[in-house]
């Protein structure tokens, strides 16, 4: 092994070659094996199906501000391709690739202080999977769409005449796959490529979260691709597997489908929260308080994410024995998730908190995830669920845990870590407004939602009860006032890539290995096998003015400067 | 938490019931009391631990906010084995409550009493038939106050569900099986008013029209309203249902077949009885690319337009017509002999009505009979 000069920093000079210049062209990019560029790649897919499920989403509030039509030519047929279109987007294209196969992709390796991920042309060959799956599902528009909902409940999506559902379902299944890759990929990478002294309870507590997430991925996608199998042979050939008319059982499909469904809601919001163990600790420049119960929750929230399916069928004439072991088992996700929120708030606890963008972001998940979580009482709860079921309760519920919680953490990320993936720094002040904007926006348009559904109003509706419309009006307001949020969002970071300020190595002052290599990081991450410590103690991060960024003292560190381990008391 | 009560009522316009709260609609059934007095604990709960977080998380980050001249400070602890098994098992014990009582109420909700009056539902794309006991049909739901009602209900097609918010009932309706509801409701519905009754599992282009009212009646209007309603096409002299039967048979229609030429989910009945009976309007033609005119005639499938009609609504994929989805339900047990009498003479006379199907002639004033 080589010796660690104490006084230099390690990596951290700005080298002139990093993973984007290091070789140039678009071959070099198509047929890359670097985690980071894939990593991009993905980031920038991801982003893109972003934006075209946000212009389905807001074309469906759009449509929502009248009862009966509002929008020329959208009819309730159009509608219902778009809502279809919003949900399948941004659950198969956005929300499930986004933390783990975009930012997860990029910064996994580099915390593990590693040249890249396990299986570096698996990792390529799941991107490609996700671009088939994407292009399948999106081709499904010109083959007649589909208006199943995105979760394809039989006998309607074996018997509706749109043309689109066979490509829809063969994309979806193809996403799979990838996502698949993804999880066994980054299970093998977190056993294998840990480096030396990064032991289990050393480990970053977003590659736990990464971790617990794959295992996910791994255990429940293989059910999806099952069961839309089924459901493919059952629309082109006819055999009754689901269908009652040919002898199968609708109520079948629902438990398949939710068997990986819920799970997959937990493979949204587990890396999210691994995002957020991140910011806080490292933007409020504090040891992360708890570190075993958050780390054990993650694997916790991925045990208990299998056991609690039945709750989406509580009036689906599924037996009132199973309804009440699930709406048992439902109440027990509170704990983990009570114990993240609090020892996350610990952290902030005699912390040197920076209010700055990714701060922010965090600050904003904390509040919309505890709406989020709370309002989830009262659908776990058999009785009130029973009227609040398919309203717009539940969809306030989950868009405030899909996307107050799953999406505002990504975006939380990746301001994070823009730095380290782009080598330049966004402009701070925007950045805040852009996420004040955001949530606002994002209260306005979805605790609306809340009213609406306890009030009676179901989901998936064109048209409505006139006496619904002031809550809708609300609403679809809120999404535009979150719309401009995202755009000036876009804006901004868009304007870094071509005049943001240099970024440093280090610029929150953060512990991990990821803030030790160069700001873009060069193209094998790190010359030396970095050495590992406490990746969540401060005490030796200085600021530097001649860096512009943060540094690490290493003759404060303990696990570099053996002198002090002595002294070190925890 | 009723202050912002008064608003909202205000919003909610045209509901004359008292009662209304920022977050419900008022409860107007025996299991709404239980299922209502539940949300609020709960929502207590949630204001207690939502309000608490923020207020913690403000004074937070205030408090702690990093000073510019001072190196980080690092005297925080690092974990608290006491506090956080507190804030584990704390929520885990309000949970536990919160599932027993919920587990209770729902037991109730699941279990429909021995003595019920019950109705048969039947849902089908994208409408909804009640039958009652006695035979009698309805596109609304009636239901009797002062005693449980059970509804036994199934679907014909694919999964709708059946959701009476003021009464915080909901079950699904599964093809191929049978479920029920109860519920019990004690007050009149308000006079020129009715319940919302919702379709709340998506189910295609008319899932958001295929809502009914309900209307709760004293046991006697009930028994009045029900002899009415099972003798009411009875009642009508032959050459008269086209005019007052069929308007309000077409109700049921009007989903899927416009009055005025714009094509539906199936074709319109404009000019329909020209086209089937080889008048103006030119010959149809089914999927199958057969014309009209090849099936219906002396000798062939249908020997008159009557009875091509009349096979159509009772097994209406037999042939579909050009351009069109086999979507169409079949209405066999619903519409009796003189209820597709009234329908076919509806199609007809199609020029005395305008294109929502008011008859636009004056109706003669005998003889009395209940109207729906």
């Amino acid at each position: 092994m080589t010796t660690i000069n104490i006084a230099q920093p390690l990596d951290t000079a700005a080298r002139p070659d990093n993973y984007i210049t290091h070789t140039r062209g678009f071959m070099s990019w198509a047929f890359t094996l670097d985690h980071k560029r894939i990593g991009v790649m993905y980031l920038v897919s991801v982003l893109v199906s972003f934006f075209v499920g946000g212009v389905f989403a807001l074309l469906v509030r759009t449509e929502l501000l009248t009862p009966g039509q509002t929008i020329p030519g959208v009819t309730a047929d159009v509608y219902n391709h778009f809502f279809t279109l919003h949900g399948a987007i941004m659950v198969f294209l956005v929300i499930i690739p986004s933390i783990p196969a975009a930012l997860g992709n990029f910064i996994m390796p580099i915390m593990l202080g590693a040249k890249d991920v396990a299986f570096p042309r698996l990792n390529l060959f799941s991107y490609y999977l996700w671009i088939f799956g994407a292009l399948f599902t999106v081709s499904s528009l010109l083959l007649g769409g589909f208006d199943t909902g995105w979760t394809f409940y039989t006998p309607y999506s074996t018997t509706t005449p749109a043309g689109g559902v066979i490509p829809a379902l063969t994309g979806v299944f193809i996403l799979g796959f990838s996502s698949i890759f993804t999880g066994l990929n980054f299970i093998v990478t977190v056993h294998k490529l840990r480096p030396p002294g990064m032991t289990w309870f050393r480990m970053p507590l977003f590659l736990w979260a990464i971790y617990a997430t794959a295992i996910i991925q791994v255990l429940a996608t293989p059910v999806l691709g099952i069961t839309l199998l089924l459901l493919m042979v059952e629309r082109a050939f006819n055999i009754g597997i689901f269908d009652p008319s040919m002898g199968g059982d609708p109520v079948l499909y629902q438990h398949f489908f939710w068997f990986y469904s819920h799970p997959a809601v937990y493979i949204m919001i587990l890396p999210a929260m691994g995002i957020i163990s991140e910011l806080i600790s490292v933007h409020a420049h504090r040891h992360i308080f708890g570190y075993k119960f958050i780390a054990l929750s993650s694997i916790a929230i991925a045990i208990f994410s299998f056991l609690v399916w039945g709750h989406h069928m509580f009036i689906s004439g599924q037996s009132p024995l199973l309804n009440t072991l699930f709406s048992l088992i439902s109440f027990s996700v509170a704990i983990p998730s009570a114990v993240k929120v609090f020892n996350w708030m610990s952290t902030l606890y005699k912390g040197n908190i920076v209010l700055n963008t990714p701060m922010l972001y965090a600050l904003a998940f904390l509040v919309l995830f505890t709406i989020g979580g709370l309002t989830g009482i009262h659908l776990a709860t058999l009785n009130t669920d029973v009227h609040l079921h398919d309203t717009y309760f539940v969809v306030a519920h989950f868009h405030y845990v899909m996307m107050g919680s799953a999406l505002i953490g990504m975006i939380g990320g990746l301001h994070h870590w823009w730095p380290k993936i782009t080598g330049r720094m966004y402009n701070e002040n925007l950045g805040r407004i852009g996420c004040i904007i955001v949530f606002i926006g994002f209260n306005v348009t979805f605790f609306t939602q809340f009213f609406l559904g306890s009030q009676g109003m179901p989901r998936r509706y064109y048209d409505y009860q006139p006496e619904y419309q002031i809550y809708h009006v609300i609403s679809t307001i809120g999404s535009y006032i979150m719309a401009s949020g995202f755009l000036l969002t876009a804006y901004y970071l868009l304007a870094s890539l071509f005049g943001g300020r240099l970024a440093p190595a280090n610029p929150w002052g953060g512990r991990s290995l990821e803030w030790q290599c160069a700001s873009p990081p060069p193209f094998d991450n790190f010359a030396t096998q970095p050495r590992v410590g406490d990746c969540y103690d401060f005490s030796a991060i200085r600021w530097d003015e001649k860096e512009q960024g943060y540094v690490v003292d290493r003759a404060l560190d303990s696990t570099l400067n053996p002198n002090l381990a002595a002294k070190n008391s925890h | 938490m009723n202050i912002p009560s008064t608003i909202f009522s205000n919003l909610l316009a045209g509901d004359p019931r008292e009662g209304r709260t920022l977050w419900l609609p008022p409860p107007d059934s025996n299991l709404a009391a239980s299922s209502d007095q539940m949300f609020w604990w709960i929502n207590v709960i949630c204001y207690f631990f939502f309000i608490g977080i923020v207020i913690a998380l403000v004074i937070l980050v205030v408090k702690y906010r990093m000073k510019k001249d001072r190196p980080f400070r690092t005297d925080g602890p690092l974990h608290h084995l006491p506090l956080e098994m507190t804030w584990a098992l704390v929520p885990l014990f309000i949970v536990i409550f919160i599932f027993y009582f919920g587990f209770r109420d729902y037991l109730n909700f699941m279990t429909p009493p021995k003595n019920s009056y019950e109705i048969a539902v039947t849902a089908q794309k994208w409408g909804w038939l009640f039958k009652y006991p006695n035979g009698a049909t309805s596109d609304d739901l009636y239901v009797p106050t002062g005693r449980p009602v059970k509804l036994s209900m199934r679907s014909s097609d694919v999964l709708h569900c059946c959701y009476i918010p003021d009464f915080r009932v909901k079950k699904d309706l599964v093809p191929g099986r049978y479920s029920y509801l109860w519920f019990q409701t004690d007050d009149v519905t308000p006079a020129g008013w009715g319940h919302n009754l919702f379709c709340a599992e998506y189910c295609g282009t008319g899932h958001s029209n295929m809502n009914r009212k309900v209307y709760a009646l004293s046991q006697p209007d009930f028994d009045a309203w029900l002899v009415a309603q099972s003798q009411w096409l009875d009642k009508i002299p032959e050459e008269e249902l086209y005019f007052r039967a069929g308007p309000k048979l077409y109700a049921r229609c009007q989903q899927c077949h416009s009055l005025d030429g714009t094509k539906g989910i199936g074709p319109s009945w404009k000019g329909l009885w020209a086209r089937v009976s080889g008048g103006e309007g030119g010959d149809g033609k089914f999927v199958d690319g057969t014309g009209y005119q090849s099936q219906i005639g002396a000798g062939k499938q249908y020997q008159t337009p009557e009875d091509y009609i009349r096979a159509s609504i009772l097994n209406p994929g037999e042939h579909v017509v050009a351009g069109y989805a086999n979507a169409m339900p079949s209405f066999k047990g619903q519409l009796n002999d003189k209820g597709i009498d009234a329908v076919i003479g509806f199609m007809k006379h199609m020029d005395e009505f305008d294109t929502k199907g008011k008859y636009l002639k004056e109706i003669p004033a005998t003889p009395k009979v209940s109207m729906k």
